[in-house]
């Protein structure tokens, strides 16, 4: 529960637009989507455990409703039903209130937060998740964090490839997903000796996995399965279009990001800076989500914290 | 600079003797003086001294980089960090520990746990589908049993003997407990050349 006043109401307002005329530089159209909808949407949208963040509460027939813990839920309906008919591909972007649950000494604390974000739907490869990284990089470096923010970019198809190809049960894999997720290097170890497979020690040092393009090239000489290849394949020139843009030093390939791995299929994004104790964006490519409402296509896109920013920029002109 | 904030008590001697051996020292004044942040002799990394349970908070918010405490504050605290090095210092274990072996099998109806650990003993408990009441205390657990306030406890133990003392044994061992060096998810990347180099020293003398 977070007052805004004066100034700081101003400073947020200000971030707000920036983001926003950046969206319309890129011909991204503004929606609007209704913060209160059947929970059945969002579970849909985001899988059980997220969605079941979210505040619920029942409507007079007794169906289960939810205060819109994300905005992606409803965009990907939208483009799934009522717009199933327009021109391919669809750009959205939107800056909205999201709700949820959280546990309350964690760092991230608030139930509000306002999401600036853009949909991309309809398109694929690399130009598509090039766009949304560039908007990204744009909107930061408009709200002058030039050289205070890194995005960090994954294929979260490389630990996929390598989990299938060892056939790891739900739970193990469940269990290997955790240990990259939080760099417990022991841990891993031990459980990567369990299974003699070659490729798994591609994750064994975690502070290998994080660097530049020296991360994908290392990542090659254990990985071989064509899954997991053909990811690092997509990755690598990614990263070359990253340099040619001459991004690379806000840019950073970080393989054991591996925190949402039900939701993105292929391009996974965060976005860190300087002063935010906790990461103030997220993305990535969730070509799986729109075939839940009845139309399969690819689709990728990313959410800003508004208010994190804000926090940051705010410190930042009290120290400047 | 990067900022490392260090558990005070059990924990902060061997953190700090490991810290020297990896060639990341500060000078005997300063040890010696109450000041609760300092920093190093080459001015390339600040300490701050805080309560065990208080190091995630201070990680996880981004106000020190990294954080030097053990597992056992860790499980307990649920926080969202990395946890790249098991340092291997102030070794202990958390158990479940009562009177005598039989008091499981006394206990009609709902066990009493008397512990300052009530995250780790309400998960314990709860993944074997045994129903507990939960007593929350700040110290001098192994009391509890004695005075007829709990049944069993589940507290931490390196040597075992205020258990012993205490006439208590253990029953069961939940986990162990080593010293762990946490870092900031967004200092890992914002940093990542000072925080790799932490990382890297410290592996070299484990």
């Amino acid at each position: 529960m977070r007052y805004y006043i004066g100034a700081e109401a101003r400073l947020r307002r200000m971030v707000e637009d920036v983001a926003m005329s950046v969206f319309e530089g890129w011909n991204y159209e503004e929606v609007i989507t209704p913060s209160v909808d059947y929970y059945d949407l969002f579970e849909q949208g985001m899988g059980q455990r997220e969605a079941q963040r979210g505040f619920r509460f029942t409507d007079n027939d007794g169906r289960l409703l939810a205060l819109r813990p994300d905005v992606t839920s409803s965009v990907a309906r939208m483009a799934a039903t009522l717009l199933s008919e327009r021109a391919r591909p669809l750009r959205f972007c939107y800056a909205a209130p999201v709700f949820r649950q959280q546990t309350q000494s964690h760092a991230e604390w608030r139930r509000e937060n306002t999401q600036l974000g853009c949909e991309l739907i309809g398109a694929g490869g690399k130009p598509a998740d090039l766009e949304v990284l560039r908007l990204a990089a744009e909107i930061l470096s408009r709200l002058n964090l030039q050289s205070r923010y890194c995005i960090t970019i994954n294929n979260v198809e490389i630990f996929n490839g390598v989990a299938a190809q060892i056939n790891l049960e739900t739970p193990a894999r469940e269990q290997l997903r955790r240990l990259i997720d939080t760099r417990e290097a022991d841990e891993l170890q031990r459980f990567l000796t369990n299974y003699g497979n070659g490729e798994t020690r591609a994750f064994a040092q975690p502070t290998e996995l994080t660097g530049k393009r020296n991360v994908i090239q290392a990542a090659r000489r254990t990985i071989t399965n064509d899954r997991s290849v053909a990811a690092l394949d997509s990755l690598d020139e990614l990263w070359t279009e990253i340099e040619a843009l001459g991004l690379e030093d806000s840019f950073e390939i970080d393989l054991g990001d591996v925190s949402s791995l039900d939701y993105y299929t292929g391009l996974s994004l965060k976005v860190f800076v300087h002063g935010a104790g906790s990461s103030v964006g997220r993305g990535g490519r969730y070509d799986g989500l729109t075939g839940s409402f009845g139309r399969a296509e690819p689709a990728v896109g990313f959410v800003l914290n508004l208010d994190a920013l804000t926090e940051v920029l705010g410190r930042k002109a009290t120290q400047d | 600079m990067i900022t490392i904030a260090i558990a005070k008590g059990r924990m902060q001697d061997s953190a700090l003797s490991l810290l020297s051996r990896a060639g990341i020292r500060l000078s005997e004044e300063a040890v010696n003086s109450r000041r609760l942040a300092l920093t190093d002799e080459t001015g390339q990394y600040r300490f701050i001294f805080v309560k065990p349970a208080d190091v995630p908070v201070y990680v996880e918010h981004g106000i020190a980089d990294c954080g030097v405490v053990g597992r056992d504050v860790l499980l307990e605290s649920e926080a969202d960090l990395l946890l790249p090095l098991d340092l291997g210092i102030a070794r202990c274990r958390i158990v479940v520990a009562a009177g005598n072996a039989e008091a499981m099998t006394r206990v009609q109806g709902m066990i009493r746990v008397a512990t300052k650990y009530s995250q780790i003993a309400t998960a314990h408990f709860g993944s074997r589908g045994i129903p507990v009441e939960i007593i929350q205390l700040s110290g001098s657990v192994e009391l509890a049993p004695a005075l007829g306030l709990a049944d069993m406890i589940v507290d931490l133990v390196e040597t075992g003997r205020t258990l012993r003392e205490n006439g208590l044994t253990v029953i069961e061992e939940i986990a162990e407990s080593t010293g762990r060096l946490v870092v900031n998810r967004a200092s890992y990347q914002l940093k990542a050349g000072e925080v790799a180099r932490l990382v890297n020293a410290l592996k070299a003398i484990i």
